[in-house]
């Protein structure tokens, strides 16, 4: 079927009646093939797809009913119009049972073939139409069962919880993560689901679901679903159009934001540590000044400049602290430039208690490092490992009493250099030893009062130790002293 | 003249705030953590306690406030805090902080003194 002409195949074996209907049908804007027998007509009715065959029911080799079957079988939507000039009842039924459209009796006016043609042509255009839409709808039919259980994966497979709810509560769709997310074990498909969802949700829920007009605002809330913050959930709520304009119901979507809130946690107490530990200086100096100032308490000026002294060394202090934080903020973020090289920790612990000198004859304390003469290289920043040992000498400095002993050993242990701080201090007990290396932790006590710090060192000590993957260990006992044993990885 | 007790673990803060009410005239004890600050209490019988929140332990403060409470003693307790407004805590006068004012530190040696005041006036 082109251009609306339809294609036609005659199979007759008179010659005349052939040929004078091959000119007829020409002349009406047909297109024709001919065949002279059945055989050929068949070759041809099961190659090509006719529009129309004119088959004659009585040929030499073969009759006109196989000539029927066999196109029928190739082509079932071929028009067959039977023609023959033995018309019987009988042939008639029976051509027509194997498919022929209709029956032409011989001989035929031309008028006659035409009308019947056109007829036929009607028909096989309404067949191939209704058969088209037919596969279209399957075709459609099969996409949408496709789409449906593609789109099923998609949601099973979302990491966040799915949950879709219709305008009258009633559940629609969700996913395996809606129901963990949830704690819930089963949500029943199509039943009313809001008042098995935690009371939030289906408060939030039923928000969107019963406006009048369909608004594109979407609700967040978070819920604690399993108690002391072990499962917090953040919902998205958002309403789903109708093309009505109205909302067909809510659409849900839950994550799970128990380590975020963790976090929170940890850094608004992080905060509140800073704040108090930065206050409480300022709070004294501050209290300080306003005596110095307030001329109706008439302190002396002896009076006065110890104030003094002591406002400056709390501000010292502060900087300190700022000076360790800023520290610990630069080995977070790492956005500190590390200089990796070879490092000689014998030459750096020399310069470290150089650097200490004052602070270790002042408090008349003996330093025994004896290092060996081969000692092997680690690789590290040089500014992050003087700072390691800085700190933890001062610490022994610190906590060490008056004309007391530093002890700093130097040993081998596997793939580790290891660095041994030992102090005759004050110590600490297994309690105190706890919390150690925990920002802003000091150790108070009687022993303690009176030293100055800022609660950082230690944590920033572990951190470098952490950096290079190495490890750190304590050995304390009360009034006996500490021992700070650092294990770095050598150079290889 | 009454006496105040300062119980605060920063020995500046607490050289500091005696000189201050010493100056006003009221005689001042002081102890630098809860245990000695609870000694005082009970021996010195103070007519006011200023009291710091953190000490050993972040909150050290209520912990002792409220020991004092449940046994029955009812001296004014003001209770000095530096972090409130940090973490968005809005402490105030309830069960769970049985004290009688709140104070952020730092605080002017003017208005301490009118929050002792104060808290010593009602009482008689």
């Amino acid at each position: 079927m082109n251009n609306g002409k339809a294609k036609i195949l005659i199979v007759d074996d008179e010659r005349g009646l052939r040929l004078g209907t091959k000119r007829l049908l020409e002349s009406e804007g047909y297109e024709v093939d001919t065949a002279e027998n059945g055989e050929e007509g068949i070759r041809l009715g099961k190659s090509n797809d006719y529009d129309i065959a004119i088959i004659d029911l009585k040929m030499p080799d073969k009759d006109g009913i196989e000539v029927l079957q066999n196109i029928k079988t190739a082509f079932p939507n071929t028009v067959c119009i039977i023609a023959t000039a033995y018309a019987s009842y009988e042939t008639a039924i029976q051509a027509t049972k194997l498919g022929a459209y209709s029956y032409i009796p011989k001989p035929f006016t031309p008028d006659e073939l035409l009308s019947q043609l056109k007829r036929a042509f009607e028909h096989r255009i309404l067949t191939l139409e209704s058969e088209r839409l037919k596969k279209e709808r399957e075709e459609r039919l099969l996409e949408l069962a496709y789409e449906k259980t593609r789109l099923n994966t998609v949601i099973n497979s979302i990491v966040d919880g799915v949950l879709i709810v219709n305008k009258n509560g009633e559940t629609a769709l969700f996913n395996p993560a809606a129901l963990k997310y949830l704690n819930l074990n089963d949500l029943p498909l199509e039943k009313y689901c809001l008042d098995i969802l935690p009371s939030e949700l289906a408060e939030t829920i039923k928000k969107i679901i019963e406006k009048e007009k369909y608004e594109q605002t979407a609700y967040s809330t978070q819920i604690e679903i399993k108690p002391n913050k072990e499962l917090v959930i953040e919902a998205v709520c958002s309403p789903i159009p109708h093309p009505n304009g109205q909302i067909a119901g809510a659409a849900v979507v839950i994550s799970d934001i128990t380590e975020h809130k963790k976090i929170e946690a940890i850094k608004n107490q992080f905060v509140s540590m800073v704040a108090h530990e930065l206050k409480t200086p300022i709070a004294a100096v501050l209290g300080y000044i306003k005596i110095i100032l307030d001329k109706s308490l008439n302190i002396t000026p002896e009076q006065a400049e110890s104030y003094l002294q002591r406002s400056y060394s709390r501000l010292q202090g502060l900087l300190e602290m700022v000076n360790d934080l800023l520290d610990i903020s630069r080995m977070e973020l790492k956005t500190k430039q590390l200089e990796i090289k070879e490092l000689d920790l014998v030459e750096i612990i020399k310069s470290t208690i150089e650097f200490l000198e004052f602070e270790i004859e002042k408090k008349k304390i003996k330093t025994i490092f004896n290092p060996p003469a081969e000692f092997p290289k680690i690789k590290a920043d040089q500014s992050q490992i003087s700072r390691l040992f800085t700190n933890l000498i001062s610490n022994a400095i610190k906590y060490n009493k008056e004309e007391g002993e530093i002890r700093i050993r130097l040993r081998v242990d596997g793939k580790y250099a290891v660095v041994e701080v030992e102090d005759t201090g004050i110590g600490m007990s297994e309690k105190e030893k706890a919390n150690l290396f925990s920002e802003f932790y000091r150790i108070k006590n009687e022993k303690t009062r009176g030293i100055p710090g800022t609660g950082l060192g230690l944590s920033i000590v572990k951190r470098i130790v952490e950096t290079y993957s190495g490890k750190i260990e304590v050995v304390s006992e009360p009034n006996k002293g500490s021992n700070f044993i650092v294990y770095l990885p050598i150079s290889r | 003249m009454a006496l105040v007790a300062i119980i605060d673990d920063d020995p500046d803060i607490l050289e500091a705030t005696s000189l201050v009410l010493k100056s006003k005239g009221y005689e001042v004890v002081t102890a630098n953590n809860p245990t000695d600050g609870y000694n005082i209490v009970v021996q010195k019988k103070p007519d006011l306690i200023i009291l710091d929140v953190m000490m050993e332990q972040p909150d050290d403060g209520f912990f002792l406030a409220q020991k004092f409470r449940k046994e029955k003693i009812t001296v004014p307790i003001i209770m000095y805090t530096s972090v409130s407004k940090a973490v968005g805590m809005d402490y105030s006068k309830s069960e769970m902080v049985p004290v009688d004012d709140f104070v952020e530190k730092p605080i002017s040696p003017e208005e301490l003194i009118k929050k002792v005041e104060n808290l010593l006036a009602v009482k008689s």
